[in-house]
């Protein structure tokens, strides 16, 4: 479309690196000319449009290192985004994504993943997901995740873990091999009680952030939650715990049911 | 090196090479003067009178007069002042006179033996009293040096005892060379020299230090002729001098000398000083990849040391957005830190400053406009949740 030919004009003369195109109602885009020929782009910004899919060709853009695609109609992606080489940061927050391409993992140095406020859940996500090692964020709230898969541990960047209101049940002990995590957000889901293996990492500490409000926890971990979050911390590192826990996993009592309302999420509309 | 010190007729007389100036020592003798008639006739008189008692009148007395005690032409006594009478016997001496037992040693106050006195400074000494008081004395069997006197190595010899130290070869003629504050002849300083080479001599007991040394205020000695400062053991070479005392080595290692905080060994070259304790400059390194500083900037964390990179990789102020540490001004929110350039709303990529407004959502920066398009529901999720930890 002409609309935004001035724009692109100006960006090609001036050899601009960064293309901002926010709230312009674009659709597809091919919508704007020539776009995926603009090799020098580092940062693109698509936020507040109507984008439903990608063209193939956004690998081309071999320099993009932030791509901001955040609040569209996204419901699948190209497989071949992963190659883009020097891509660091992806926002595809509030889209409509129930599934991540075949062979997403293979980003070389991704290190922002934000993904919330999708419909994603643990078996959308490709196998080599968590071959993600340069992953320094991954932001997952609002999706559908009623379990995380073990090799979430493979992630030994991490910093920030995601989680807040989707449907976990449980969380795997490897996530007690995070060790660089200092942020873990996991308020509304379905979760009871946390793995010992969690007493590993020290998220209480003054830059470190635990958010776990709104679960329906184990009396005993409830009554930690009243007093503070260090307090959970220090108990799960107890002996007492992790019998309770023991016996808690034995049990295979049912899980929760699901209280989170999704039915009037804007993501779930096709 | 050497002077002559001759006695003989006449003057002592002393030839010398030294500094030292020469006393002038006049020898006097009685029977040395016998060459001159007026004092032999005196000296008959003079045994005239203890052999048979008839006195002379010498020519000196020819103006005495009969009157008993008065002084004759002038002349009294050099020692008492007092004048002769007539007939006395009056010893004459270089233009001076005496009563004859006045005549005697300036030390003793006995008479000359044999009649040989020696004068020093207007004083007449019998031979013994001026060997006492004025003749050196020999270094070696520390007998009176009558005669040559050699004069070296500070002291003063006769000639048969000024002796090589090592094989006992005269000096006095064939000259002595000092070695090690000894006097050697020249084949033994040869000997020697050819033996001490590239070994030190001790400066104690001057002898060819065999094997370890050590050095003590800049000379070498052997170490058994020290004890430790500290410990009062008998030192070995493996002393060290510290502010000039000499310690064995367990006692300078345990004084002052700095330990390094990684190995616990002595720092003795370079030391850096850093965190409140010393270090081998190799052993003070980052905490996190354990490579050496060697001078470049480091930082410190309760109690530890960081480079630069791990510094800010631990301990915050890594740009959300970059990466990198941040340079410059510094963007504090939500737990995480920013370039001032690098904050960005989360959701558009907009900048804003200090000034923008923006909301939180999952501890990420999201401005007003980008808020208003959150879904509806989402909001109210948000705002619900936002409600309940503030009632908290």
């Amino acid at each position: 479309m002409s609309k935004f030919k001035k724009y692109l004009d100006d960006l090609i003369e001036h050899k601009g690196t960064e293309m901002e195109l926010i709230e312009k109602g674009i659709v597809n885009l091919t919508d704007v000319p020539n776009i995926l020929t603009l090799r020098q782009l580092t940062r693109i910004t698509l936020s507040h449009n109507k984008l439903s899919v990608l063209p193939a060709g956004i690998a081309d853009l071999v320099n993009l290192e932030i791509l901001t695609l955040f609040n569209n109609h996204l419901q699948e992606l190209p497989i071949t985004m992963s190659s883009l080489p020097k891509l660091r940061i992806l926002n595809l927050g509030v889209n409509r994504l129930s599934s991540l391409p075949r062979g997403f993992g293979a980003f070389p140095v991704l290190e922002v993943l934000d993904l919330t406020y999708n419909n994603l859940d643990e078996k959308s996500l490709p196998a080599n997901f968590f071959c993600l090692e340069t992953l320094r964020g991954l932001f997952l709230s609002d999706n559908d995740f009623q379990g995380l898969p073990p090799e979430i541990g493979k992630l030994k960047n991490l910093q920030i873990l995601v989680l807040r209101e989707n449907d976990l049940i449980s969380l795997p002990k490897e996530i007690g091999n995070l060790t660089r995590l200092r942020e873990l957000h996991i308020q509304g889901n379905r979760l009871t009680v946390l793995p010992p293996e969690l007493g590993n990492l020290d998220l209480v500490g003054t830059k470190q952030v635990f958010k776990g409000e709104n679960n329906p926890w184990v009396p005993p971990i409830a009554d930690q939650f009243q007093i503070g979050a260090s307090h959970v911390f220090d108990y799960i590192r107890s002996d007492t715990y992790k019998y309770l826990y023991g016996r808690h996993v034995a049990a295979g009592s049912p899980p929760p049911p699901i209280t989170n309302d999704k039915s009037k999420k804007i993501s779930r509309k096709v | 090196m050497s002077s002559n010190y001759r006695h003989g007729e006449g003057e002592w007389s002393m030839y010398s090479s030294h500094t030292v100036s020469p006393p002038i020592i006049r020898l006097g003798s009685v029977s040395a003067q016998r060459n001159n008639p007026l004092l032999q006739r005196r000296l008959q008189q003079h045994n005239g009178l203890e052999a048979g008692g008839h006195p002379m009148v010498t020519p000196e007395t020819d103006q005495q007069t009969d009157s008993g005690n008065m002084v004759l032409g002038g002349n009294a006594c050099a020692r008492c002042g007092q004048g002769f009478r007539k007939d006395e016997e009056m010893v004459n001496s270089s233009g001076q006179v005496w009563h004859v037992h006045c005549f005697v040693c300036a030390q003793c106050f006995q008479t000359f033996p044999e009649g040989i006195f020696y004068e020093f400074d207007g004083r007449k000494y019998c031979e013994h009293d001026f060997n006492v008081l004025f003749a050196p004395c020999c270094n070696k069997c520390g007998e009176f040096i009558i005669g040559r006197v050699i004069k070296a190595m500070h002291a003063s010899w006769h000639p048969n005892c000024f002796l090589c130290e090592l094989c006992t070869a005269p000096l006095a003629e064939s000259g002595f060379i000092k070695n090690a504050g000894r006097a050697l002849c020249h084949e033994c300083n040869a000997k020697e020299k050819a033996r001490g080479i590239n070994k030190y001599i001790c400066h104690k007991c001057h002898s060819l230090i065999e094997e370890g040394h050590i050095k003590y205020r800049g000379e070498p000695y052997h170490p058994y002729h020290f004890n430790c400062t500290s410990c009062g053991v008998e030192l070995t070479v493996e002393a060290r001098e510290k502010t000039g005392e000499l310690y064995c080595l367990r006692c300078h290692d345990k004084m002052g000398i700095p330990i390094c905080g990684a190995c616990r060994r002595p720092v003795e070259d370079r030391v850096v000083h850093a965190l409140g304790k010393a270090w081998h400059p190799e052993h003070f390194v980052c905490s996190k990849c354990e490579k050496p500083f060697l001078g470049s900037r480091h930082y410190e964390k309760r109690g530890l040391a960081y480079c630069e990179t791990h510094y800010h990789q631990l301990f915050g102020n890594i740009c959300y957005v970059c990466n990198s540490i941040i340079v410059g001004d510094v963007f504090s929110a939500l737990n995480k830190s920013w370039c001032v350039d690098h904050f960005t709303c989360s959701c558009c990529d907009r900048k804003m400053n200090q000034k923008t407004k923006f909301f939180e959502v999952d501890l990420k920066p999201v401005c007003k406009g980008c808020y208003e398009r959150f879904p509806g529901e989402l909001k109210k999720r948000l705002k619900k949740a936002y409600d309940q930890t503030q009632k908290k």
